[in-house]
């Protein structure tokens, strides 16, 4: 009796051993992978949405504004951008400042780009290939193709989390908008004494 | 008897607007953290220069760039450019040698060769045309990044705008060493090295038209803006990889 169930025990374990392979070689290889195509994939979509609801549509400006801050915050991670824009501030604020700066901030976006997208003038986004950066972070490298003047290369920082893609940073003929901004408003601090409220002051002149 | 007191008073100027130019490091850990790490310690004197150059830009550089712009057609534009950069061969070449990078040597020497053989003396720029031979840059403050030389302290230089104390240094060596400024200089054509050196600063004037202004409209501190662009383009012209920053 002993010497029959072995066989079928062996037989089993073959059979099992061979069905996981068999799963396995289903499986998209590797994950990785797939993932680098999925961050140029959102870019894709980012600019098909700026098309579909920003330019050449005929609406009101309130409503592209609404619009554009909608996709700003669906598609870029707002408040990630805005810690790291603070630098080494953040951790001295308040969070009281914290919250005002991430709001400012977020404002400081939306009028800054919301209107460029009613002054279109031909410009298109050409996406090209996507390339894995630091731990979990991916780079587009895409161009602003222009009609008067050169293409504009524009690489896309993007981090899947929760799922979800969400843009980190733009880098613009490779200068990062993110770091730009961080030692921009450091200076602005800097120059008003060490002090944030110095910060949140200009920004709320800015947008008065 | 006059001229020793005139330089020492020269000296003594030069000394106190220095002194006055040096910004003292604040006494905050963290101001002070940010202050090493804008590396600005001119920074007084800096924006002070900052505000003569945009000075003479408002009532000169600019509106002489706008009509430039306004009155060449873009061919002319571009083949004025093209001529400019083809007089750089000879220095981008010393450069690419000095930086050991045999390839940008070749394709620099080439291109010196094709452009002014079949360009029209470097007004076409055959080698971009043909896509084989795209033009690079190369100055000596780049080639002493290459050889370790860290950027040091930002520097606003009077008319010539943002820079290091590494890229000034670089910058003088580069018009001392220049062949064709040498030879523009014993030639005593100095029409020529003017005309060359007015044409250069247009047409990097026209080429940043627009976005410049934009930027000041924008920022908050137009000279941290520049000062955070300057270094940003200038690592990435030197070839370093960038340093990606880190998102918490």
């Amino acid at each position: 009796m002993t010497k029959l169930r072995i066989p079928a025990l062996t037989r089993r374990a073959v059979l099992g051993a061979a069905s996981a392979a068999a799963l396995a070689a289903a499986l998209p290889v590797p994950a990785l992978a797939a993932t680098a195509e999925e961050a140029r994939a959102f870019v894709e979509s980012l600019r098909q949405a700026v098309f579909d609801n920003l330019i050449d549509v005929d609406v009101a400006d309130e409503v592209r504004v609404a619009r554009f801050r909608d996709l700003l915050t669906n598609s870029f991670d707002v408040p990630t951008i805005g810690r790291f824009v603070l630098g080494r501030y953040w951790n001295v604020a308040t969070p009281e400042q914290r919250q005002e700066f991430l709001a400012l901030f977020e404002n400081m976006i939306v009028s800054l780009y919301a209107r460029r997208f009613r002054e279109y003038s031909g410009e298109d986004l050409q996406i090209g290939q996507a390339r894995a950066v630091g731990t979990n972070d991916f780079l587009v490298s895409s161009a602003i193709l222009r009609p008067n003047g050169p293409p504009v290369a524009v690489d896309w920082r993007v981090r899947p989390a929760d799922g979800q893609m969400r843009i980190l940073d733009v880098m613009v003929e490779g200068a990062s908008l993110a770091v730009t901004q961080r030692q921009e408003y450091a200076a602005v601090i800097q120059q008003g004494g060490g002090r944030i409220e110095a910060l949140l002051e200009a920004l709320r002149r800015q947008q008065g | 008897m006059l001229r020793p007191t005139a330089s020492r008073l020269v000296a003594g100027s030069l000394l106190a607007l220095l002194l006055s130019g040096c910004a003292l490091p604040p006494k905050d850990p963290v101001a002070r953290a940010a202050w090493e790490e804008a590396n600005d310690p001119l920074e007084p004197l800096n924006r002070v220069v900052f505000g003569f150059n945009q000075g003479v830009d408002i009532l000169l550089l600019k509106p002489a760039a706008e009509v430039y712009h306004g009155i060449t057609p873009d061919p002319v534009e571009k083949g004025v450019r093209n001529f400019l950069r083809n007089l750089r061969s000879p220095i981008i070449l010393v450069n690419d040698l000095l930086q050991g990078d045999i390839k940008a040597a070749s394709v620099t020497s080439s291109r010196m060769m094709v452009n002014t053989l079949f360009g029209v003396g470097g007004i076409i720029d055959v080698g971009e045309e043909t896509g084989d031979l795209p033009f690079h840059d190369a100055d000596f403050g780049q080639t002493l990044a290459v050889w370790g030389v860290g950027e040091g302290p930002y520097l606003v230089l009077p008319l010539l705008g943002p820079s290091s104390v590494r890229d000034a240094t670089g910058s003088v060596v580069d018009s001392l060493g220049d062949p064709v400024s040498i030879y523009l200089r014993a030639e005593d054509a100095d029409a020529l090295i003017l005309g060359r050196t007015g044409m250069t600063a247009l047409d990097a004037r026209v080429r940043v038209l627009g976005d410049l202004e934009e930027l000041q409209e924008t920022s908050l501190d137009y000279y941290a803006a520049i000062r955070s662009l300057y270094r940003q383009t200038r690592a990435r012209e030197i070839g370093l990889e960038p340093e990606l920053p880190v998102f918490e």
